[in-house]
């Protein structure tokens, strides 16, 4: 098991590191450089050589990568070069808003999703199933902004009912935050409920089609105790790799959401390093997305291999 | 009404002979009204004296500055674009920026909505005979949020921070060539004089809101904005949150009219979808820029008034001088010929814009010569000068341009009107930093493209469109265009103090560039402002600025 997760973590860390080497030699590659990204097009060069003299951008790449990735990992992810100003604030800030909406998302996509797909399997080919499978089906493949727009456009603008940015007042508690995170997290439901209810309901009907559910309904075995005890169990399992995974896509992927909800995360953060080739923000918003990821692909890996002895058995031979 | 000739030759009195001309001009009716107004606040005349002049030439006296006064006491919350950095008056560079910027911080004179340049921290200015420098009497008892008297020593160091090389200053493109550094030299406490590199006709724009880096600041400063925020205007800083938002309070100390509003509110967002919908939603009271294809369901709204401000703003289709297919001037003038400019304004532009002529003489600016015929769509024209310049069979070349605001549309459009003239146009629109570059021949898109659109901001005068991208020697010339003649034109146009003679030098440039048309001018459109109804006494500018000290809300 220990030989396990150090493997696991060690193949994390590789992956960071190459993830790092390749965020900063892609942010290398966008046209333009620093300066003129700061001061515009119509800017004397002067001023623009001054700016990136200033920034120590033409200083050569190795230099700069060493000096960033060596102060990332004592904990000082630098200093932006838009805002002249450390970067770990803003970075933490916007994890830590992106979470606020990924685990809203979350909670009320997890258990609705899972229970839609058990429903759907166990009336499986019925009305209800088609019924949850297709709505769950279209309703995936409507882009965020789309929803994102119209749910607006009814609570917000006609109805009035609930704000239409989801950057709440100073010093808000947690149910005006929640009440400002309605909207913005309901694309976020509709793009995820499908996937996660599609995952539980194949899982389930490979679960109830196998052996052991057969032999426990044939053991006598109440119906409710063999949902519960040994298919859910068993059911459950890919939906976990899933939901792992989307947490990836819901800590720096709602660049979408979080631009038209005017929401402060960190998706929204790293698409404005990129435009203003802000280096040292892009860099480390990626990297700690990327340690985001890589935790809860280990938390995902962890969770499975208790579930399920066989993986952990199987790759410690 | 009759000409009052003992008062005009009371006030010719004390003029100088520009003035007097200028006078002159009005009482002939060589000048008009407006064009006098607008050219006489550029050389220092008060707007009451040149009410009096008006009133004395018979043509009616000014039109009243005072606004219908609101409730004091509102909160005002304002849409805006992200500021693109952190805000620093010397490199600031972008819409969002340099409004919040604004907020706090003055301008010795401000380029208003009318181009007149009005007085703000100076009190009045005038030129020597030539045009070589400019004097500045700056106004009395102004205070910084910080406490100390706004004087000559801080506008010379505002100034000359700018105008340094060595300080990234994003106004260094427009002072040179202009004004260097220790360029600015303070008379005594309350004058400054400009001693300029050449003669300049038009240089109170250049340390006006039109160049919206020159805010003065103490001398002291040192860096680090964000920290103080210290100015001279009528709001002081609240907060600012970078990303987020900023607010501001009334200024009691103003050395002015005291604000109305109480608070200004101003919320920064990445895109204008969200911020229509805000406006909407009731959420804030004004968006401060709004382009119109962005805004087509504002412009309809009742809930919604649009402020429209004539602006010379446009988009600049270059066509390359020094390579074939564009070597022929006769090729460039038939892509010219082959563009509908009615259409432009009316379909694209839903009427928010006045068509432009191939040259940067917008119909806004007093100088233009309004003589010089409007360039219209034709086409037979164009194939003869297809045929005349052996290209009658067409040819085929990629027009590269960049994805914003209304240019990915106007670009679709001339490839389908020079289709008519047998011209296959490929579009390659790029991200703007792939568009841009590093902005300097050899390493950019804009520079080196055969055929390029490229977006201009407005100015309240043409100099910079005259030189940057035209003359021979220009920074920004991607039209690789080289002609002795225009290069003289647009210096006599720029060292020009009096505006007949700037008239004259501006027919003449805009008949050679009609002959030569090295880009072409199709539009100059309208700056929109939205405000949702009973927001009253907003004052944008085409700058993207937002004067908001008499804004009330009903």
């Amino acid at each position: 098991m220990l030989s396990f997760f150090a493997r696991r973590v060690s193949l994390s860390l590789v992956t960071l590191f190459l993830l790092s080497i390749m965020v900063f030699l892609g942010g290398q590659v966008l046209p333009g450089n620093v300066g003129r990204a700061i001061l515009g097009p119509f800017a004397d060069q002067r001023a623009v050589d001054a700016l990136n003299h200033t920034l120590g951008v033409d200083r050569p790449l190795l230099t700069q990568y060493a000096t960033w990735i060596w102060n990332f990992i004592r904990g000082d992810m630098g200093t932006s070069y838009i805002f002249r100003s450390p970067v770990a604030p803003f970075v933490i800030d916007a994890l830590g808003n992106s979470m606020k909406l990924a685990a809203v998302a979350f909670v009320l996509v997890v258990p609705i999703g899972i229970l839609g797909g058990v429903i759907a399997a166990l009336n499986l080919n019925r009305p209800l199933d088609r019924i949850i499978s297709l709505g769950g089906l279209s309703v995936t493949v409507l882009p965020e902004f789309v929803t994102g727009i119209i749910l607006i456009l009814i609570f917000g603008v006609w109805l009035r009912w609930l704000p239409i940015s989801a950057a709440w007042p100073k010093n808000a508690g947690f149910f005006t935050q929640l009440y400002y995170l309605i909207l913005p997290s309901v694309p976020l439901f509709l793009v995820l409920f499908g996937y996660i209810a599609r995952m539980a309901r194949s899982g389930m009907i490979e679960a109830l089609d196998s052996d052991y559910t057969r032999t426990a309904v044939l053991k006598g075995l109440p119906w409710r105790t063999v949902i519960w005890r040994h298919v859910l169990r068993n059911a459950l399992l890919p939906t976990i790799t899933v939901i792992a995974t989307q947490t990836g896509y819901l800590i720096g992927g709602l660049v979408v959401i979080e631009t038209l909800f005017r929401y402060q995360g960190i998706g929204s953060l790293i698409f404005t390093a990129a435009r203003g080739k802000d280096f040292p923000m892009l860099e480390s918003g990626i990297l700690t997305i990327g340690i985001v990821y890589a935790v809860a692909t280990l938390i995902a890996d962890f969770l499975y291999s208790v579930l399920n002895p066989r993986i952990r058995l199987g790759s410690d031979q | 009404m009759s000409k009052n000739y003992r008062i005009l030759d009371l006030i010719r009195r004390n003029r100088s002979p520009l003035e007097n001309h200028l006078i002159d001009g009005l009482v002939d009716g060589r000048i008009s009204r407006r064009d006098f107004i607008r050219h006489g606040s550029l050389l220092g005349l008060s707007l009451p004296l040149l009410g009096g002049i008006t009133t004395a030439a018979g043509l009616g006296g000014m039109p009243s500055l005072a606004r219908a006064q609101g409730a004091p006491g509102a909160t005002i919350r304002v849409g805006s674009s992200v500021p693109a950095a952190t805000i620093d008056p010397v490199t600031i560079a972008d819409a969002g920026g340099l409004l919040i910027l604004q907020q706090v911080a003055e301008f010795l004179c401000v380029d208003g909505p009318d181009l007149v340049l009005k007085p703000a921290l100076a009190e009045s200015w005038k030129p020597n005979d030539n045009g070589t420098v400019w004097t500045f009497k700056l106004r009395k008892g102004v205070k910084f949020h910080s406490g100390g008297e706004m004087k000559a020593d801080d506008v010379v160091a505002s100034i000359d921070r700018l105008a340094d090389p060595a300080n990234s200053s994003n106004a260094l493109s427009v002072f040179t060539g202009i004004l260097q550094k220790g360029a600015t030299k303070k008379v005594d406490d309350y004058t400054v004089e400009f001693h300029l590199d050449a003669p300049n006709g038009n240089f109170p724009y250049m340390v006006s809101s039109d160049n919206y880096n020159a805010v003065i600041i103490p001398a002291s400063y040192k860096g680090d904005y964000e920290k103080s925020f210290d100015g001279t205007g009528p709001f002081k800083i609240e907060k600012y949150t970078a990303k987020v938002g900023a607010s501001f309070v009334r200024n009691e100390d103003y050395w002015g009219e005291k604000a109305l509003p109480e608070r200004t509110e101003f919320t920064f967002f990445a895109d204008m979808q969200p911020q229509i919908l805000a406006l909407q939603g009731g959420q804030i009271d004004i968006i401060n820029q709004m382009p119109v294809l962005a805004g087509v369901a504002l412009l309809n709204d009742p809930s919604v008034d649009i402020i429209s401000l004539k602006s010379v703003a446009h988009q600049q289709l270059h066509l390359r001088c020094d390579s074939d297919p564009f070597k022929d001037p006769r090729v460039r003038r038939a892509i010219a010929l082959s563009i509908d400019r009615d259409k432009l304004v009316a379909g694209l532009m839903k009427g928010r814009a006045s068509a432009g002529n191939d040259s940067p003489f917008a119909p806004a600016y007093p100088s233009t010569d309004t003589s010089v015929p409007q360039r219209k769509q034709d086409i037979a024209q164009a194939k003869q000068l297809m045929e005349a310049a052996g290209a009658g069979k067409g040819f085929k070349v990629t027009l590269t341009t960049e994805r914003y605001l209304e240019i990915p549309e106007y670009a679709q459009l001339i490839q389908n009107w020079v289709k008519e003239i047998g011209i296959e146009l490929e579009l390659n629109i790029l991200d703007q930093g792939a568009y841009y570059g590093d902005a300097v021949f050899g390493k950019s898109n804009w520079l080196d493209s055969v055929m390029g659109i490229t977006d201009y901001g407005h100015r309240g005068v043409p100099n910079v469109y005259l030189a940057a991208p035209l003359k021979s020697d220009g920074t920004w010339n991607a039209a690789h265009f080289k002609n002795k003649d225009y290069d003289t034109l647009a210096n006599s146009y720029i060292a020009a103090l009096d505006l007949e003679a700037q008239k004259a030098d501006a027919g003449k440039i805009q008949k050679l560039l009609l002959e030569e048309t090295p880009v072409i001018f199709g539009y100059f459109y309208d700056y929109l402002t939205a405000t949702a109804k009973g927001v009253a006494g907003v004052q944008p500018t085409a700058m993207s600025q937002l004067f908001l000290e008499k804004a009330s809300k009903a």
